[in-house]
């Protein structure tokens, strides 16, 4: 075996700052995403019939395409399309959200929809508006049922943020790349890189738990 | 105050009510009684809107209410209803499920929502569970918060859809007590009901449904002692 970690020093702040990159993408993806889906969720159980059919087939064509198409899509076909030269950081998190979206629409309709239908009526029987009743009765109930399925949209989100690498963006995979071209070795990189993203997850997962804690406090 | 011009509803094949005409008088206690099915929900149910009806009219205080450009939001803030399942938001507490419709819909200042709302679940006898999660009551302490959600605010009339039909034996008294004590200030009531004895001491007419459609509109105490129709003598029979 040929392992040399003392060659990988001096790299090792090198990678740690894709950190910075790889968790902006992620939350900024998540947060966008989720109020994204949110309006494309409320859209979708909404009986507005053409919106109604523009959300679906939004969902449809961001479900049924590769996510590393997409990206390259955005990345360089904006500037062709609207000559607008468009930033691998802002690619990357317009991708992200985009199809984040279309995957959390989905959990948080079946989220809504799983809501006991008493609580409409009883909403909608006290005379509050629709519009209230979705934002302060619906979605809260709704989006606890859904909070893990929500962790594990994160989650993945983190992990398939590693795809930005192939357009150069400088987060934990793209640097590790950059220090595997510095000194020819592959395995000391990509073993920091995993490492590195695994924490990660594991926070996120432990983060989860709290919140989820706090939000079944009225059961 | 309440006048229901010849209603019926069908849910695509089924025609659940079949033509139906009552009024019920400002401060009148009505009592909603007959076999399953025969569509004393859906009548509770159309006189707030949660079903329209196919056709015929409603009008409360002479608004009709049935009318498509009617505004459906402020005609239910006049009318409160208590469901079976009690339906308390199970996110707020239970101040916050009394105080969320005056403060948001009503535009009430939170201060004064919050007095009210602890002079109604004193009324109720919760004050000492205003902080508490409604996972934390009792089925007769839910729906006495529920009754307490509804007065809140301040309807005209009150709807009763089976209040006491999913509590537990020993619970039911004290909704009933609560709901008396309401008749008792002059409350306008509708109560969709299976406890007959509480139908006969506490309301002022009885309306009773078969299949559709009223066969009897009569005082409790004519009702209950010299039926009219053959169908509420069975109905009676089996219930006593």
């Amino acid at each position: 075996m040929n392992l040399d970690f003392a060659q990988i020093v001096p790299y090792i702040p090198f990678i740690f700052e894709g950190i910075k990159v790889t968790l902006l993408v992620t939350l900024l993806s998540v947060v966008l995403g989720f109020i994204w889906g949110s309006i494309l969720a409320l859209i979708k159980i909404s009986k507005f019939g053409p919106l109604n059919w523009l959300a679906v087939a939004y969902t449809s064509v961001f479900r049924g395409t590769p996510l590393i198409l997409q990206l390259t899509f955005v990345y360089f076909a904006t500037p062709q399309l609207t000559g607008y030269n468009i930033s691998q950081l802002e690619a990357a998190v317009l991708t992200f959200t985009l199809n984040s979206a279309a995957y959390i629409s989905e959990t948080i309709r079946g989220g809504i929809l799983a809501v006991d239908k008493g609580q409409w009526e009883a909403a909608k029987a006290l005379g509050i508006p629709y519009r209230r009743m979705m934002l302060d009765i619906i979605l809260p109930q709704g989006i606890k049922n859904i909070l893990p399925a929500l962790v594990n949209e994160t989650i993945a989100l983190l992990k398939e943020s590693a795809l930005v690498s192939t357009i150069g963006l400088a987060d934990i995979l793209q640097n590790a790349n950059v220090v595997k071209g510095a000194i020819y070795r592959y395995f000391e990189p990509y073993l920091i890189a995993g490492v590195l993203y695994y924490v990660m997850v594991m926070f996120l997962t432990w983060i989860a738990r709290v919140v989820e804690r706090r939000m079944r406090r009225s059961d | 105050m309440i006048k229901i011009d010849n209603i019926t509803k069908s849910f695509g094949q089924l025609d659940v009510l079949k033509g139906i005409s009552t009024e019920i008088g400002k401060g009148e206690v009505v009592a909603i009684i007959g076999p399953s099915g025969s569509g004393k929900s859906t009548l509770l149910r159309c006189m707030n809107l949660l079903e329209v009806p196919t056709t015929g009219s409603i009008a409360i205080n002479g608004e009709e209410i049935t009318d498509p450009k009617a505004d459906v939001m402020r005609i239910r803030q006049q009318i409160g209803m208590v469901f079976q399942h009690f339906h308390l938001f199970p996110h707020m507490t239970v101040l916050n499920n009394l105080t969320y419709a005056p403060i948001k819909v009503k535009g009430m200042s939170r201060s004064e929502a919050e007095k009210k709302a602890k002079e109604l679940l004193a009324r109720v006898g919760l004050s000492d569970k205003a902080g508490v999660y409604p996972s934390r009551l009792s089925g007769g302490q839910k729906q006495r918060v529920a009754i307490a959600r509804s007065l809140v605010m301040e309807p005209e009339i009150m709807l009763f859809d089976e209040p006491t039909s999913a509590l537990d034996p020993e619970m039911v008294k004290e909704v009933l007590e609560v709901m008396k004590g309401l008749a008792h200030t002059g409350m306008t009531m509708a109560i969709v009901t299976h406890e007959m004895r509480f139908a006969e001491e506490v309301s002022d007419r009885i309306l009773f449904l078969d299949d559709g459609r009223l066969q009897e509109d009569t005082p409790p105490k004519e009702f209950f002692q010299n039926p009219k129709s053959e169908r509420a003598k069975q109905f009676l029979e089996k219930v006593r």
